[in-house]
């Protein structure tokens, strides 16, 4: 945009461009190049930098001027990360100098550790890094210092800190505006930004049709429940918890005695599998991928084959409506203006009966949901169910000749006829 | 005692006049209406009962009127939900169960002018009027349009002096509309003598009295190319039969006296000679038992309001408010305007209907019917609500009748068909009619002839800048009289713009107008309206070339309501000359779409904040 100011006000500095990903803010329309002020005495003469001895090691580049406040922040991370000690390592500075000096170094490397802290979601942690600033001392007193940007590095941080809240969609509250009115001022960047947020966040909030609960349970039923009738998408389709997992843990990395298995099923659903012809093997499939915000969960269908033309068109029968006729006996068809469909490429499939989410995606587990299903629709115990798995998540964390082997288990097609089989 | 006299009184008239028809053979009708021309025939002058006739059914009516005065207590059979056996008998011996039965089977062998009339009385009790309703409009109506002659004489003497009721199963549970809800079986025995009837009928009213019931069920038929078919089969069966039951009876919001329940069947045995019609020709039974049984309910509607009227102005002349009778507040007689133009159209309606059905030539007036039933019950449903409105906090009591009126009336939108149903089945029947007579033409316009679409649009150019209609109602040889001319020719107009409109819409949608409820709704809405139009018309020119009293108010009210459904009809032309973005179905749908998709009402509460 215009580095002139940024110059003009790097006194003393040396720009020095950082292209770690660390810094992908730095290009945002905000700032189309990507500059880092790195202090004079901190020049090296490569893109290098030297890492302090203890790092982690994570490969961040870390300049060398932040690397106190890293320090701080460090020692607070050894002693618990929480929002208590992230607050008190803000605590720390505020009282160490009245001047607050270096305080747009702080915040930005406080920003950065507010991920490792837990508080990326915390307002009140915004609002407590805002209060850093000097109050006061930013705003522009006449029209001049207004029409140029005041204080450059300062408002950028000021922005930096809305953006980063801006990421993970907290909505700052009147105590952010009044901050940021004290520091920067009404015709500030920083207050711009504020209003921006504050335009259209409200009018985002509720933009998704089919909210998840926040946060997510953590509870894999009831998990598995959410995602179950969000991919329903039919309110009359009724979840069915064929097992609940024993025992009950809530960790899903470990095993399950007994895995649960919720299922999910519509009026629909079980009319289309009563009318499914039984000679016709219907298929088990799976696992399929569903990400719910950051988490993932894998669910399983049950389906058949695409069925052959005559069956699918529905015929009306003459003598069905006794007040009105169902269909006219006119040689007349739509007329072109009147088509509210588009012409949409159709994916033909063939019908599905069920769904499942289970807490072990082995053949045995799955067969128990078929058992269950056979309950309340009849007709499977007449109809063969071929199992037709692919290697889950769970496989995928085994070692890898373990893995492969059950992979190659899981990939025959594993006829496994229950019409025998009775629940 | 009654019926005797009446028996006499009758002897000297022709037979003929008198005899129930069976055969309904399609007839034009109000179908004429969808291609813009006028009804003329049958209807223009207002149809009109011979003296005898007149005499006769104003004999007869005294009697029932002065039963219904006298001896039926509303208010008892209401609360208690039971007509009094005593009631019942009083009914019997009035030949009340037999009304239409041809007078050699024992019954009265009235038309359908006359049971019409009656009806009017009947509805004075709404539990009696459907009793009688379920009996002989449904229950016994097959046996008469579609049974043999000996189904009829076994049958109908014992139904016709009330020995016996009848009532009509065709309600499962599922829909009463869907064929396809029918899942009662009747499978027929080795020997082939008889049929075995297994299922469950649902708000089957008389269910709980009736001895003999019209049900329908399902048998396999076998086709000539030798697959085996469900369809639906009627049979006559008998309680005696054995092996009928019936549930408790419903309580419901109204016409609570009547008996509604359900009744099983299990194993009964029908013999084969009680199927009405044929083997699987239930489906046509159902049909037209359906389709003529509507003809009662238009008086019925006039009858309540009618009775209304005189309850609700008694009190508005004596009741005072600010030192004024309320009669004197404007709000309260545009009330008994309201009340008074429905009664008079509905009147007009029923009554030419019912002597069109009866007329020369045996004609099918299902259409018209229906449309009776519509108009009728929704207006019916306004007054009520008006009258107990003017009674304020009084009709909401229990102690006065309205309430029970109100809930009562409230039925009349829903049996016999909601109107939901019906509404598509008037602007369909008339769609296939005029289709059939407009395809030709409107193909050639697809095909995007040039002359042909010149024509066509120089004609609607034509019509914009200001044409006269002329259909030949008004004028020198005209059927109207002067002094409604001008509602003559609101109704001219509305006719021929309707008449387009159907050809427009049978162009854009051809035959999958079917799936457009709503614009099936705005024609059928029309077409009821265009009847109503031409029913009061031709009454009201009637009455003013004969003299009858009051026929000034006639002519007022005609010309009050013209103007009203003129207005109404142009909207709705309007509407239906646009697109559906423009019309706003596609936003009626759109919001129905997304409130069913939540199945809740979605909008957040007013003060809610987003931050």
């Amino acid at each position: 945009m215009n580095s002139m100011w940024l110059l003009a006000a790097a006194r003393g500095t040396l720009w020095r461009a950082a292209l770690g990903r660390d810094y992908t803010w730095l290009q945002s329309p905000g700032c189309v190049q990507a500059f880092w002020t790195g202090p004079l005495r901190g020049c090296s003469s490569g893109s290098k930098l030297t890492l302090r001895p203890g790092d982690d090691g994570d490969g961040e580049q870390i300049p060398r001027e932040l690397v106190p406040f890293e320090n701080m922040f460090r020692q607070a991370a050894q002693q618990g990360r929480s929002k208590a000690t992230w607050c008190q390592v803000v605590e720390a500075f505020q009282n160490r100098d009245v001047r607050r000096r270096e305080h747009v170094e702080f915040i930005y490397t406080a920003l950065r550790h507010m991920v490792i802290f837990g508080v990326e979601r915390d307002l009140d942690a915004y609002n407590c890094l805002l209060d850093v600033f000097p109050q006061g001392v930013f705003v522009p007193q006449n029209y001049i210092q207004r029409m140029f940007h005041h204080y450059p590095r300062q408002q950028l941080c000021g922005i930096q800190v809305l953006e980063q809240m801006e990421t993970y969609g907290i909505m700052p509250d009147q105590k952010t505006r009044f901050l940021l009115l004290k520091i920067f001022g009404e015709q500030s960047h920083p207050a711009y930004k504020y209003q921006r947020i504050m335009y259209w966040f409200p009018k985002f909030k509720h933009i998704n049709p089919y909210p998840l609960p926040d946060p997510l349970p953590r509870d894999p039923v009831d998990l598995a429940r959410h995602s179950l009738t969000r991919i329903a998408a039919d309110a009359s389709a009724r979840v069915t918890i064929y097992q609940m997992p024993l025992p009950e843990q809530e960790d899903p990395g470990i095993d399950h005695a007994q895995p649960y298995i919720v299922g999910i099923q519509s009026p629909d659903q079980q009319e289309l599998l009563a009318r499914h012809n039984p000679a016709q093997p219907v298929l088990v499939e799976g696992p399929f991928r569903l990400w719910l915000k950051t988490t993932c969960v894998y669910y399983y269908i049950l389906h058949a084959e695409l069925l052959p033309k005559e069956q699918q068109e529905e015929v009306i029968d003459l003598e069905q409506s006794f007040y009105y006729p169902l269909q006219l006996d006119l040689d007349l068809d739509r007329g072109i203006w009147d088509k509210e469909t588009f012409d949409v490429e159709k994916v033909e499939e063939g019908p599905l009966f069920a769904m499942c989410m289970v807490g072990a995606g082995d053949q045995a587990t799955l067969a128990k949901w078929i058992v269950g299903l056979q309950e309340t629709n009849p007709i499977l115990s007449q109809t063969s169910v071929i199992f037709h798995l692919r290697p889950g998540p769970q496989e995928l964390q085994l070692a890898p000749s373990a893995a492969k082997s059950r992979e190659e288990e899981e990939e025959e097609e594993a006829q496994a006829r229950w019409g025998t089989r009775e629940a | 005692m009654s019926r005797h006299l009446l028996r006499a009184a009758r002897a000297a008239l022709p037979a003929g006049a008198r005899q129930l028809r069976t055969a309904v053979p399609r007839r034009r009708g109000a179908c004429d209406f969808f291609l813009g021309t006028p009804l003329k025939e049958g209807v223009f002058p207002y149809p009109e009962i011979t003296n005898e006739e007149l005499k006769e059914i104003n004999q007869f009516v005294g009697p029932v009127e002065k039963f219904f005065h006298e001896e039926v207590d509303s208010k008892k059979i209401d609360q208690d939900a039971k007509i009094p056996p005593e009631t019942l008998r009083g009914l019997k011996n009035l030949g009340l169960f037999g009304i239409q039965i041809p007078e050699e089977y024992g019954g009265l062998g009235f038309s359908n002018t006359m049971y019409a009339y009656l009806g009017e009385i009947f509805s004075l009790d709404a539990s009696i009027a459907v009793t009688l309703a379920a009996h002989q409009t449904i229950g016994l109506k097959g046996i008469l349009i579609a049974g043999t002659d000996e189904q009829k004489a076994k049958y109908l003497p014992k139904l016709a002096s009330g020995e016996h009721i009848a009532a009509f199963c065709l309600t499962e549970t599922g829909s009463g509309n869907d064929a396809a809800s029918i899942q009662t079986r009747a499978k027929l025995s080795e020997d082939g003598k008889y049929f075995l009837l297994n299922g469950s009928k649902v708000w089957i009213s008389n269910g709980g009295l009736a001895d003999i019931f019209t049900v329908f069920a399902r048998t396999e038929i076998v086709d000539e190319d030798g697959t085996v078919k469900d369809k639906i089969t009627a049979f006559i069966v008998e309680r005696a039969f054995g092996g009928i039951m019936n549930g408790k009876p419903e309580d419901k919001l109204g016409i609570r006296g009547s008996n509604t329940c359900e009744v099983h069947f299990e194993n009964t045995k029908v013999p084969v000679e009680n199927v009405i019609g044929e083997v699987g020709g239930g489906f046509e039974v159902a049909m037209k038992i359906l389709s003529n049984s509507r003809i009662s309910m238009g008086s019925a509607s006039v009858g309540i309001i009618k009775k209304l009227i005189e309850m609700t102005a008694e009190y508005a002349c004596t009741r005072k408010q600010f030192n004024k009778k309320l009669s004197d507040f404007g709000l309260i007689q545009e009330k008994f305007a309201l009340m008074t133009v429905k009664a008079y159209v509905i009147e007009s309606m029923a009554y030419l209907t019912a002597r069109m059905m009866d007329g020369p030539g045996l004609p099918d007036c299902s259409l018209e019917a229906a449309m009776v039933k519509v108009f009728s019950s929704e207006a019916c449903w306004i007054c009520v609500s008006e009258a107990l409105q003017i009674f304020g906090a009084l009709g909401y009591m229990k102690d006065y009748p309205y309430e029970r009126y109100l809930r009562d009336s409230r039925i009349l939108l829903i049996f016999e068909g909601t109107n939901e149903v019906l509404r598509p089945y008037i602007a369909l029947m008339g769609m296939q009619y005029a289709g059939k007579i407009l395809t030709e033409r409107i193909k050639e316009f697809k095909q995007r002839k040039v002359p042909f679409i010149l024509t066509t649009f120089l004609g609607q150019f034509q019509d914009s800048i200001g044409r006269k209609v002329d259909l030949g109602l008004v004028g020198d040889k005209g059927v109207i009289h002067p002094s409604l001319e001008e509602s003559g020719k609101q109704l001219e107009e509305n006719i021929y713009y309707f008449g387009q409109v159907v050809e427009g819409l049978l162009r854009r949608f051809g035959k999958t107008i079917v799936d457009e409820q709503l614009i099936l709704k705005k024609v059928a809405d029309i077409v009821i309206h265009l009847y109503a139009m031409t029913a009061t018309i031709s009454r009201a020119s009637r009455s003013i070339s004969i003299g009858l009293r009051n026929h000034d108010h006639e002519v007022l009210l005609t010309n009050l309501f013209c103007k009203e459904a003129f207005f109404k009809n142009n909207y709705a032309i309007a509407e239906l000359e646009k697109y559906s973005e423009e019309n706003m179905d596609s936003s009626i749908k759109k919001v129905a779409r997304q409130v069913l998709e939540k199945r809740a009402y979605t909008c957040s509460y007013p003060f809610d904040r987003t931050f």
